[in-house]
């Protein structure tokens, strides 16, 4: 028996795999079947009937996405037959759905409105009354419009199969049928807005868009999202020179048809008050708007001062890894043609002592489709779900696929998917942890000095053996550092052991950065001991944190809040404020910025702004502006091309990012291969005293766009509660449940509240970073006391 | 012979009175012309002048903001910004007309599903200052609040035929 | 795919942690509801729902509430929705309170045509409520004009807690419904 059958539909021949449903083969050969409860990404339910076609010898119509195809099946989806059950189908589900596409934010992209103009008929002959059902409350994100419902259950089978959080649901039977969530409750998963792609009708809109515009008046733009290293491909809908909305673009190898809610929803964020709409500069002490002209020259001076004072450490230039690939690129062109070499993108890492021996950037150590196929994934300081929602939805697939997910965390956080190896410690444990994994390898590891002693000291569990035998016995197995990992004071240490256990297991080793871009930021060279493609440097600089530690004269800060932004934000905001001249290329204009910087330069954030993200794939994805910048704000990379012009440096003549674009490329095409080596770092003591901080950041504190994007904030996730612990570490310190506390770290103290959280382990504390009651704190993962207040 | 005829028909002004014949007829017969602004031409229910922002008896504006006006206006003369009103219903917050651009087609008036946007019998108008030609969302509902009467009987009149 | 998938590990949002669910369904409740799990794969626990909540509403006294189904869900470690839609989907469960006797007269062709839309109305004016209410004294639910229960060779008929009782008069409804305690 051959794979494929021969099918017959229309008339036409065509070739199908065997156990393909009719409507598949259909929809790749263009012939159009009608369809509401068909999604191909979702499993069958075959419960609207729209898709009823006529096959020859069965002596009723059959649903198409129901129905494999058999060898010398003959399919009419137009007969008279076919045409006459989709009509009577469409009559009935038009029964109850209410004629308010006027006010319907899905009339001009409804299915059903479409589906109707071509199968319904023109006067209803049912005269009684329509049901109506009460609207849900689904939280900021989702509107409902639930009398519109047809129950197609696409969006309970997406929060089955997708989000992998079953929250809708269909209850109650026959006429009383609702979608919804029974009892009142928002939908919490991070990829929920996309169920307002799946709904064929307008039960289930956007919440931040509800009547903003029609289908029709809106021109779309296509771009990459700018929050996380996926890149995910999306549409902007724009209208009268405003984003309106975020839907996603359908790409396979990237995000499939989907894109998490921070991807869709951060436009709100754009139009944020606090918007910098005009150059601003500082003369007095007295912030006054002025013309780019004088605000590139009063930069350039106060730059060209320092560099004359100070020579080459004159400033540290601190850079988003949300910045282009052409703006990375230039800024360390401009930076380094004034003879300074402190740059550097890795805003949050602490531990930079094996920097020389990193690879070209990080990857994922596999493409993103891969990543379905693995067979066996340790997560190593990684809560995927929180920090890159589509890659999380891929290792869910492998995982449904039978892949062994394994997770060595410093939190015991939620997978929406089933977790077959757990260790939870401590971030201050981590290392032995990881050790003792590596240690429970059958393989014998080729250890570079300073690991072997970790490991040889590393006490053994047979969760650690069982984690390092499942890694050795996959034929595809990964190793997937988080941002935790990067974020470890003994980052070095771990990324050695993490190195080891890979070659030793076999499995390819990857890292999941932040931000969009930060493969493309090291490729460009913003960094400090690297330059563009990867090139050496003469005089190597200081990295992000050292900058901030030795406080610099100067800094020129691009696309950044400090504060929020940096690892330690304590550091960060000192040496701003203790600095002679700060310049700040910014989208946003904050009251703290206000207070330490000199000169603030408004660039075009993401929409606005044309460049190329790489993402954690290696995918060089290049986008177009969508939206003309507000007021004077201009693209990042068109600033520093007139401020490289303005400081007199050699090679700022462009006149395109693709200019930009195609001199990295042919830098990164021209390095020479970096022989990554990973040595070990130093242990860092820990103050047996004191808890460990735990500074995530939460899904929506990811960057300044996300930070002021308001349905968003108002999440579930967004939620700030104060600083968690687990029972026995509260109990110990005399800490009760929802009481105050004093949290300090080093010279900073705050008050917040307490609750208590188990998934937490001993010895551990949670106090997200990146949201501003965090800002006066110091390090992300570090010691922190906390004690009644 | 056709020449004397031809003689005597220029020279006996034959044409001329025969012509005049017909002036003299009209001289006594009923009048067409309409002495406008005392008086004004019968207008039908279906006349298509200025629009107008029509409400429901219980004054909640009849308009839903479904922007089906300003999609089929040939002349792209509308504009509409629509918002989720305080209770929630969908509302315009703008809803502009530029009679400069607007060429009387009605159309918007046929798209109207909730038969909010009308063109009443109003062609006496004038503007002084530019700017003036935009008829704005205001305006447009105080035409209607006043003309509502007649626009409502002249649809009820062409009711039949819709 | 889906309805395979192991659900143990999942990201569910319980209104109730398992502890919780154990305090409130009764030893027996527990001990019942685990001997219906016992029979489905553990994949599988979906299954053992509806059983689990007639254990529940017979616990209750004849009506399930939000907490005793967030307590099923907890206990059989479902997504509460699970519960949710199975709870509201049949109707031999009930989402609020009742009187303690059931009953429900058929008015399928049969019986109808033997008069038992008669007998609704000598019921719902002897107890004075109708159809859908239960009696002051909590003692008589008129549960719903059930359609056709096949009895109809001893049309009409009607079901008090789960018995029929055919050839129904007024006298014979005055004789069933007056014996219940």
């Amino acid at each position: 028996m051959s794979d494929t059958a021969s099918i017959e539909i229309d008339g036409r021949t065509l070739e199908a795999p065997r156990g393909a449903m009719i409507i598949e083969v259909a929809d790749r050969h263009g012939i159009h079947i009608p369809r509401f409860c068909y999604h191909r990404k979702l499993s069958i339910a075959a419960n609207c009937r729209m898709c009823l076609v006529e096959v020859e010898k069965a002596p009723k119509p059959l649903p198409a996405c129901a129905t494999p195809v058999m060898d010398g099946m003959k399919v009419r989806t137009a007969s008279a037959l076919a045409a006459g059950a989709q009509k009577a189908v469409m009559e009935f589900l038009l029964i109850n759905h209410p004629l308010d596409c006027p006010i319907c934010d899905q009339g001009g992209e409804c299915e059903l409105q479409d589906v109707a103009m071509g199968y319904g008929r023109g006067v209803s002959r049912f005269s009684e009354r329509k049901r109506v059902v009460a609207d849900k409350n689904l939280g900021p994100l989702i509107a409902t419009d639930m009398t519109r419902c047809i129950h197609c259950t696409r969006c309970v089978r997406f929060g089955e199969e997708i989000a992998g959080m079953p929250e809708l649901g269909a209850t109650g039977r026959g006429e009383h049928m609702e979608i919804g969530t029974f009892v009142e409750q928002a939908v919490d998963s991070e990829m929920s807005g996309n169920v307002i792609d799946v709904c064929p009708v307008g039960a289930l809109t956007s919440k931040p868009f509800r009547f903003q515009a029609r289908a029709w008046e809106m021109g779309s733009r296509d771009t990459v999202a700018p929050h996380d290293a996926v890149g995910s491909n999306v549409h902007v809908h724009v209208m009268g020179g405003r984003v309106k909305r975020v839907v996603p673009r359908e790409n396979e190898a990237v995000n499939e048809v989907w894109i998490s809610d921070r991807d869709r929803f951060s436009y709100e964020g754009l139009y944020d008050e606090e918007r910098l709409l005009e150059p601003m500069i500082r003369r007095n002490g007295e912030w006054s708007a002025c013309g780019w002209e004088e605000a590139l020259a009063f930069a350039s001076r106060g730059l060209r001062s320092l560099v004359s004072r100070h020579g080459a450490d004159a400033f540290g230039t601190l850079v988003s890894p949300n910045a282009s690939v052409e703006e990375a690129y230039l800024l360390q062109k401009m930076v380094r043609g004034l003879g300074v070499s402190d740059i550097d993108h890795r805003l949050r890492d602490a531990d930079f002592s094996d920097q020389e021996q990193a690879p070209l950037c990080p990857s994922l150590g596999c493409s993103l489709a891969e990543v379905e196929t693995r067979d066996a994934v340790l997560l190593v300081g990684a809560w995927p779900r929180k920090e890159v929602p589509i890659l999380n939805h891929r290792l869910r697939k492998a995982s449904l696929a039978g892949a062994r997910v394994m997770v060595l965390n410093p939190a015991d956080y939620e997978f929406n998917f089933r977790v077959d190896g757990r260790i939870v410690v401590s971030p201050d444990a981590m290392v032995d942890a990881l050790a003792s994994v590596l240690s429970g390898s059958a393989a014998p590891a080729e250890l570079c000095p300073g690991v072997r002693e970790v490991v040889d000291g590393a006490s053994h569990s047979e969760d650690a053996a069982a984690i390092a035998s499942t890694l050795a016995d996959a034929d595809h197995a990964s190793l997937l550092l988080g941002p935790m990992v990067a974020r470890h004071p003994e980052g070095a240490l771990l990324r050695a052991l993490a190195r080891a256990l890979a070659s030793a297991t076999g499995a390819s080793l990857g890292q999941l950065t932040e931000g969009a871009n930060a493969a493309g930021a090291w490729l460009a060279g913003a960094l400090p001991h690297r330059g563009p493609g990867g090139r050496s440097l003469e005089r190597p600089g200081r990295d992000a944190r050292s900058m901030l530690r030795d406080a610099r004269p100067g800094y020129l800060l691009f696309g950044i809040e400090p504060e929020l932004d940096c690892g330690d934000p304590a550091l960060a905001l000192s040496a701003m404020r203790g600095a002679d001249f700060v310049a700040v290329f910014t989208a946003y204009r904050s009251e703290a910025m206000s207070r330490y910087a000199d000169v603030m330069l408004p660039i075009a954030p993401y929409a606005e702004n044309s460049g190329t993200f790489v993402n954690l794939e290696g995918r060089w994805q290049s986008f177009e502006a969508a939206v003309r910048p507000p007021g004077e704000a201009r693209p990042g990379w068109k600033v520093l091309r007139v401020m490289g012009n303005v400081l007199d440096l050699e090679g700022f003549d462009y006149l395109s990012a693709e200019e930009v674009r195609g001199e990295v490329e042919s830098l990164v095409e021209q390095a020479a291969p970096i022989r990554a080596a990973w040595r070990s770092g130093e242990r860092t003591p820990w103050p047996r005293e004191a808890l460990c901080r735990l500074g995530s950041v939460p899904l929506y504190a990811a960057d300044a766009i996300v930070r002021r994007a308001p349905a968003l904030q108002q999440t579930r996730d967004a939620a700030f509660a104060g600083v968690s612990l687990n029972s026995a570490a509260a109990a110990r310190l005399g800490l009760e449940d929802g009481a105050r506390a004093t949290v300090r770290q080093g010279d900073a103290c705050i008050r917040l509240p307490v609750f208590i959280d188990d998934r937490l382990p001993d010895g551990c504390a949670c106090l997200p970073a990146g949201v501003p009651q965090a800002a006066a704190l110091g390090p992300d993962i570090g010691p922190m006391h906390v004690t009644p207040a | 012979m056709s020449k004397t005829r031809g003689w005597l028909k220029s020279f006996l002004l034959v044409e001329l009175f025969r012509g005049l014949m017909l002036t003299i007829r009209y001289m006594f017969s009923g009048k067409f012309t309409v002495r406008y602004p005392e008086e004004k031409a019968p207008q039908s229910p279906r006349f298509r002048g200025l629009h107008a922002l029509r409400r429901y008896p219980n004054g909640e504006e009849r308009c839903i903001a479904c922007k089906l006006c300003e999609a089929v206006c040939p002349a792209l003369a509308i504009t509409i910004d629509s918002e989720p009103r305080k209770d929630g219903t969908r509302r315009t917050s703008r809803y502009d007309i530029d009679l400069f651009k607007c060429i009387f087609c009605g159309f918007c008036e046929e798209a109207c599903p909730v038969d909010s946007i009308v063109e009443t019998r109003i062609y006496e108008y004038h503007f002084e200052k530019r700017g003036e030609q935009i008829m704005t969302k205001d305006k447009l509902l105080a035409i209607g609040d006043r003309y509502e009467a007649q626009i409502a009987s002249d649809r009820m009149q062409d009711a039949l035929y819709r | 795919m889906p309805y395979d998938a192991p659900i143990a590990s999942l990201d569910i949002r319980m209104p109730m942690s398992r502890v919780e669910a154990e305090g409130l369904l009764t030893p027996h409740t527990r001990e019942e509801i685990d001997h219906w799990a016992a029979k489905y794969p553990a994949a599988r626990r979906r299954s053992a729902v509806v059983a689990a909540l007639r254990a529940a509403q017979h616990q209750n006294g004849g009506h399930l509430n939000e907490a005793l189904m967030d307590a099923v869900a907890a206990y059989l470690n479902l997504p509460p929705i699970y519960v949710y839609e199975a709870a509201s989907f049949y109707s031999m469960f009930e989402l609020r309170p009742v009187g303690r006797h059931s009953v429900s007269v058929c008015t399928n062709i049969s019986c109808m045509l033997c008069g038992a839309e008669s007998i609704v109305e000598y019921i719902e004016k002897k107890l004075g409520i109708v159809t859908g209410e239960s009696t002051a004294d909590g003692r008589i639910y008129l549960k719903q004009e059930e359609e056709c229960l096949a009895a109809c060779c001893g049309a009409p008929m009607m079901m008090v807690d789960h018995v029929y009782h055919e050839h129904l008069t007024p006298e014979r409804v005055d004789e069933i419904l007056d014996a219940l305690e």
